[in-house]
C-alpha cells in the first residue's frame, strides 16, 4: 500500500479516487466505518485473508487499490454476505469486492487463485451463453479446466441429493437481454 | 456564576469571588461548542445579564480569597483586590469552590516540540486562532493551513510524563476544532490522532460523526511519536494501527490536546477551606454528597474534574442546592 520503500505511508499524498467511485457508483460511504472489527470478526474465510474485511475498507480509505487488486481475499471471499449483514454502518464490503474484482480483470490482474481466476471466467462464459448457470455443466467444465476430477465428488453427491444439483439445464428466455449487461461496465463509463 | 444566581434566587446573598477582570473562566477563551455548534459567549452574557440583575450577588472581580478562619458555622475569609491589594473581611456560612481546571504544561513532550516549533500550538491557543480567524473581515489568505493535525491525549491517559486519567473532553473539543478548520477552509486537510474517541453524551456521538462524515475530517488512530520539521513544514509521525503500518503527514499546524489539571488556585483553597483533594488535586466529594468536600464547603465545575460547560452548569446548580437545603437547616 506504501509506494516508498524508503519512508513510511505519506498521508497527506494518499488520495482515493475509489472511495469517490464507490459513493458515486453504489451509495457506499466508508467514511462511516467505526472500525469495530465487527465484519472481520464474522467473516467465513477471515482466517485466511491476507486483509481482513476491516482491513479492506481501511485500504480503500488509504486509496490503496493496487494491493486491493492484488490481495488474496479478493478471490477467497465467499461473498456470504455476512459482514454486510452484521455493519453497524450497513458497508456493502461484498460489493466492495465486487467492484474490485471487475477493476483487476479490466487491468489484467489475476487472480492470486488461479483455479477461483478460471471459475469466475467459466462462469461468466456460461450465463453469456446460456443466461444463466448450470451447476453441472460448470462443474464438469471447471472440472476439465483443473484436471481435479476427485476433488469434492463426496460434496457432489450430498448435493445431488438434495436437490442442489439439477443434472438438466433448462435455458431462459431473453438471453439477449443478459448479454447485453456484458457490454455495461460502469466503470468504463466513468473512463 | 450559576451557584451565586441560584443561591441569589432562593433569597441569600452571595459574593462571587472572581480573580480575572471578566467572569466566565476558560469558557470566555472559547470560540464555539459542542454538540451545538454554539458561541459560549452566549452563555456568559445571559449569565452576567442574570448576575447584573441580581440584586443579591455581589461581584467582586480582580479579587482573590487570602485566607479564611473556620467560625462554628461558617468562615470569616479576607478578600484581596489584586489591583490595589485592598482587603476586605467577610463573614460567610458557605462556601462554593468553581476555580476551574487549567491545561498541562506539555513542553515535557519534547517529541511533539511545543515551545519549540511555532507552528506547534495547544488547543485552548488554537481556540483563539480560530476565533481570530472566524471573526477575520480582511485578508487572511496568507495565513491559511492547507494541512493541521491535532493530537489526541497529550498528558492524558499516560502514565509516564502525565496523568492516567482521561481528561474526558477533549474527544470532544478536538472533534468541534476539527470541524471548525474545516467549515473555514473547506479545502485544509485535517488529521485527528486518536486512540478511540470517546463520546460519551447526548448528541456527542452524532457530533463526531457529523464531523468525520460530513466535514470530512480524517480519523488516524494511532498516538503520534513524533513531530519534527520539514522544509518549513511540520511532520507528524505515528503508527495506523488499524493498518499496523507507520505513517506520516506533513501539516501546517500541530495542536496538542493537553490534559486537563486542577488549576493551582484550587490547592490553595482547599487548604484553606480544609477541602479534601484526590491523588491530582482535583476537589473531592462525599461519598453520597458529591458536591460536598468539607462542612459548609461545596464545589462546582472544572475544580472537581475536567467538564463541559453544561456539566459545569448542573453542578453550580448542584451546589447552590445544597447550600440553600443547609440554611434552611441553620433557620
Amino acid at each position: 500500500m506504501n509506494p516508498d520503500d524508503h519512508r513510511p505511508l505519506r498521508l497527506d499524498r494518499v488520495e482515493s479516487p475509489l472511495s469517490r467511485e464507490l459513493k458515486d457508483l453504489f451509495g457506499i460511504d466508508v467514511d462511516t466505518c467505526l472500525e469495530c472489527g465487527k465484519c472481520s470478526g464474522g467473516c467465513s474465510n477471515g482466517h485466511i485473508f491476507d486483509y481482513t474485511p476491516r482491513k479492506i475498507v481501511q485500504l480503500v480509505k488509504l486509496g490503496a487499490e493496487e494491493t486491493l487488486m492484488r490481495m488474496d481475499a479478493l478471490w477467497i471471499c465467499l461473498s456470504c454476505q455476512l459482514c454486510f449483514d452484521r455493519c453497524p454502518s450497513g458497508i456493502d464490503i461484498p460489493r466492495i469486492l465486487d467492484h474490485l474484482r471487475e477493476g483487476a480483470r479490466l487491468r489484467g490482474i489475476p487472480a492470486t487463485r488461479p483455479a477461483v481466476g478460471r471459475f469466475h471466467e467459466l462462469m461468466l462464459e456460461q450465463i453469456r451463453k446460456a443466461g444463466r448457470v448450470s451447476e453441472v455443466a460448470l462443474m464438469l467444465r471447471f472440472k476439465a479446466a483443473t484436471g481435479e476430477y476427485g476433488k469434492d465428488t463426496g460434496i457432489a453427491v450430498k448435493l445431488f441429493f438434495k436437490g442442489k444439483l439439477n443434472p438438466f439445464s433448462p435455458g431462459i428466455r431473453g438471453v439477449d437481454e443478459v448479454r447485453r449487461l456484458y457490454d455495461h461496465r460502469p466503470t468504463d463509463e466513468k473512463a | 456564576m450559576e451557584a451565586a444566581l441560584r443561591i441569589a434566587q432562593a433569597g441569600f446573598h452571595s459574593v462571587l469571588v472572581e480573580k480575572e477582570a471578566e467572569l466566565g473562566g476558560t469558557l470566555r477563551s472559547l470560540h464555539s461548542s459542542f454538540p451545538r455548534w454554539q458561541d459560549p459567549r452566549e452563555l456568559i452574557d445571559h449569565q452576567s445579564e442574570r448576575l447584573a440583575k441580581s440584586r443579591r450577588v455581589t461581584i467582586r472581580t480582580q479579587s482573590a480569597v487570602t485566607s479564611s478562619l473556620p467560625k462554628e458555622k461558617g468562615f470569616r475569609v479576607s478578600l484581596t483586590s489584586l489591583r490595589n491589594g485592598d482587603t476586605e473581611e467577610l463573614d460567610v456560612d458557605a462556601v462554593v469552590l468553581a476555580t476551574g481546571f487549567e491545561p498541562m504544561d506539555v513542553s515535557v513532550y519534547g517529541e511533539y516540540g511545543y515551545g519549540i516549533y511555532p507552528g506547534v500550538t495547544t488547543s485552548l491557543e488554537f481556540e483563539g486562532q480560530l476565533r481570530k480567524w472566524a471573526l477575520s473581515t480582511g485578508d487572511i489568505t496568507t495565513e491559511i493551513p492547507q494541512a493541521v493535525a491535532l493530537i489526541q491525549c497529550v498528558g492524558s491517559r499516560d502514565r509516564s510524563k502525565g496523568n492516567p486519567y482521561c481528561s474526558k473532553i477533549c474527544c470532544m473539543f478536538t472533534a468541534k476544532q476539527a470541524g471548525l478548520i474545516m467549515d473555514l477552509f473547506p479545502d485544509a486537510r485535517v488529521y485527528v490522532f486518536y486512540m478511540d474517541y470517546r463520546a460519551a453524551g447526548k448528541q456527542y456521538e452524532e457530533f463526531v460523526r457529523q464531523v468525520i462524515e460530513e466535514k470530512h475530517v480524517r480519523y488516524v488512530r494511532g498516538r503520534p511519536a513524533k513531530v519534527l520539521p520539514e522544509n518549513g513544514r511540520l511532520l507528524v509521525r505515528a503508527e495506523d494501527t488499524l493498518m499496523g503500518i507507520p505513517v506520516e503527514v506533513a501539516v501546517d499546524i500541530v495542536v496538542l490536546a493537553s490534559a486537563l489539571v486542577p488549576h493551582p488556585a484550587t490547592r490553595l483553597l482547599a487548604e484553606m477551606f480544609g477541602a479534601r483533594t484526590d491523588e491530582y488535586g482535583f476537589l473531592e466529594g462525599e461519598p453520597h454528597e458529591p458536591a460536598r468536600t468539607a462542612d459548609r464547603v461545596f464545589f462546582a465545575g472544572g475544580c472537581g474534574f475536567a467538564v463541559e460547560s453544561a456539566a459545569a452548569l448542573d453542578q453550580g446548580a448542584s451546589a447552590a442546592a445544597n447550600v440553600i437545603a443547609l440554611f434552611n437547616e441553620d433557620r
